[in-house]
């Protein structure tokens, strides 16, 4: 540790790497901490305001628009510029406040790409399975990127799933988050899931859990006929649906290890004798081996 | 707006506890004034050495450390060595010499490896002292395991009677790669207090006295980070994700509803 005191440009910047380490739900939390001990507002909403936006896009937050049904998806696949993000489902380009989390100034925003076609109808498949398998406060977004170089044929699509529990009440919130995506001229589909967990009454305790996963080429392939989208964005959610089914199942099978194999060898409940220990004995005992050896 | 301190201690209860000896250097870059509040307030996970004496482990942490050497519980000797260097007085080592023992086989019996250490130091009515446990499972291969207790006792003597408080504080790391999982850290730290009067006729009562307090609080932790551990934040997982279709579970919900009112409006 170095004596020189750290300018407080520095200490945003070593700051900035809690932020975006918060837990789910938590980000306020940590942000109010920081303020706390960098003591310079001015400063901090400079140095962190890049931040913030970091965090939202990385952690996929959500956001309700002014008079539009369902929460819309936070990340740099739907980002305009900076702080203007598009809606494709209720096509509306809004203004996002990184730091307040809130949505304004929403306006009609019609995408011009034949992609956007293909988009709505994977959106669609992808927000049914959603709803089935995420519940309520859950949210899904089939984002467009990368869509087509002005007549270029290859198409990426962006498939976007995140569900947040909240209950600080009981000190415990929690975040799923898998990114798809699609390569709709060479039939390429990667994935990545992020689960986290923190419980955080008495104690700091979290789930970190991360899954890549890469679906055999034939088992989805190129689209070939763009008139055949619905049928291949049904055999594409049944891929990521069959993926995310086994993830979800290796964890739980992980849990059951664990409790049974590790933390057992860890710790006995009690010792070999079924009995707790007698401290008188083994008092007894000890000071009598230290008498013999004197 | 709230202490520094306090932002500092919240922000450290909220950061991924995988990370606590990165994060808590980060934080004393920032706020270097708070140093010695913060390492005393703060558990950084157990580290092991060899005492060069008594070829034997013990464990390193801020309750052996004087500057930036360290003493063996086994040999009283400080590493590296150290001019004028803070012991315990003979009263309290000769206890130490004794708790170290006990301890030693406590651990034997619960932990069936590890290593564990206990330091004593003097306060003006009493003592205090700090037991420290680390067992590591990596046998293993995908799977790894670590647990560190450290419990902390505050002893007030008042005559024929001690005053213990107890802090306990367990650090439990999981760590599982495997194909279908990918990669699973699932880690923390929880602490419990406890506060119990006892009856003293010989200086050894304390050892036994400290010693069950100690055995109950790790034997209720235990039973707590597994309802934590391996129930709760599991529980969260599949409410992030139902492993069945939600729908299906709504319309079961929804037949058993109507399932219950039509028996109960028959048994009426």
């Amino acid at each position: 540790m170095s004596d020189v005191e750290l300018s407080v440009e520095e200490k945003i910047k070593i700051a900035s790497g809690f932020l975006l380490s918060s837990p789910p739900g938590e980000v306020n939390d940590v942000f109010n901490d920081i303020r706390g001990i960098i003591n310079n507002d001015e400063a901090l909403q400079v140095g962190i305001t890049p931040v913030l936006e970091e965090y939202n896009t990385e952690q996929l937050l959500t956001v309700t628009l002014p008079d539009t049904d369902g929460a819309v998806i936070i990340s740099k696949h739907n980002r305009a510029d900076a702080d203007h993000f598009i809606d494709p489902r209720s096509k509306q380009i809004f203004k996002f406040d990184h730091l307040r989390q809130i949505a304004t100034d929403a306006q009609p925003h019609i995408a011009e790409s034949s992609a956007e076609e293909l988009r709505a109808v994977v959106d669609e498949a992808v927000s049914k399975y959603a709803s089935e398998h995420f519940p309520e406060g859950a949210d899904s977004g089939a984002g467009r990127t990368g869509a087509g170089h002005d007549g270029d044929d290859v198409q990426i699509l962006t498939i976007l799933i995140v569900s947040n529990k909240y209950s600080p009440q009981n000190f415990w919130n929690g975040r799923w988050r898998s990114i798809w995506t699609v390569n709709l001229a060479s039939g390429e589909v990667k994935g990545r899931a992020h689960v986290v967990v923190h419980y955080y009454e008495h104690g700091n305790i979290q789930l970190n859990s991360t899954k890549e996963f890469t679906v055999p080429t034939d088992a989805v392939g190129p689209l070939v006929d763009r008139s055949q989208i619905k049928e291949y964005a049904r055999q594409l959610v049944k891929q990521i649906s069959t993926s995310e089914k086994q993830y979800q199942f290796a964890l739980n099978d992980t849990y059951t290890q664990l409790s049974e194999s590790i933390f057992k060898g860890l710790r006995r409940n009690l010792p070999v004798t079924r009995n707790k220990i007698d401290w008188d004995k083994i008092l007894n005992y000890k000071l009598g081996a230290e008498l013999a050896h004197k | 707006m709230a202490e520094p301190i306090d932002c500092a201690l919240d922000l450290m209860r909220r950061l991924p506890p995988q990370n606590i000896e990165e994060n808590l250097a980060n934080l004393l870059e920032i706020v270097p004034d708070l140093t010695e509040e913060l390492l005393s307030a703060v558990d950084q996970p157990l580290r092991i050495q060899k005492c060069h004496q008594t070829g034997k482990e013990y464990i390193v942490c801020d309750y052996n450390r004087d500057g930036d050497s360290y003493r063996s519980p086994w040999s009283d000797e400080f590493d590296p060595p150290l001019e004028d260097a803070n012991r315990p007085p003979a009263r309290i080592r000769e206890l130490e010499v004794v708790a170290n023992e006990a301890f030693n086989t406590y651990r034997e019996l619960y932990f069936e490896g590890g290593v564990s250490s206990v330091y004593l130091w003097d306060l003006s009515d009493g003592f205090a002292g700090a037991f420290l446990i680390k067992k590591v499972n990596d046998t293993a291969k995908l799977m790894k395991g670590a647990w560190d207790s450290i419990h902390v006792v505050q002893v007030v003597e008042k005559g024929r009677y001690a005053q213990y408080k107890l802090t306990s504080t367990i650090m439990l790391y999981t760590i599982t790669n495997r194909e279908e999982l990918g990669s699973m850290n699932l880690s923390g730290n929880m602490t419990q207090q406890d506060e119990k009067d006892y009856q003293i006729s010989d200086p050894s009562d304390h050892i036994a006295n400290m010693g069950r307090m100690i055995e109950e609080m790790e034997i209720k932790m235990r039973n707590s980070l597994k309802e934590v551990y391996f129930g709760k934040t599991k529980d969260v997982v599949n409410e992030l994700r139902a492993a069945g279709s939600i729908d299906d579970s709504r319309r079961q919900a929804a037949m058993h509803q109507e399932l219950f009112s039509k028996l109960s409006g028959r048994m009426s």
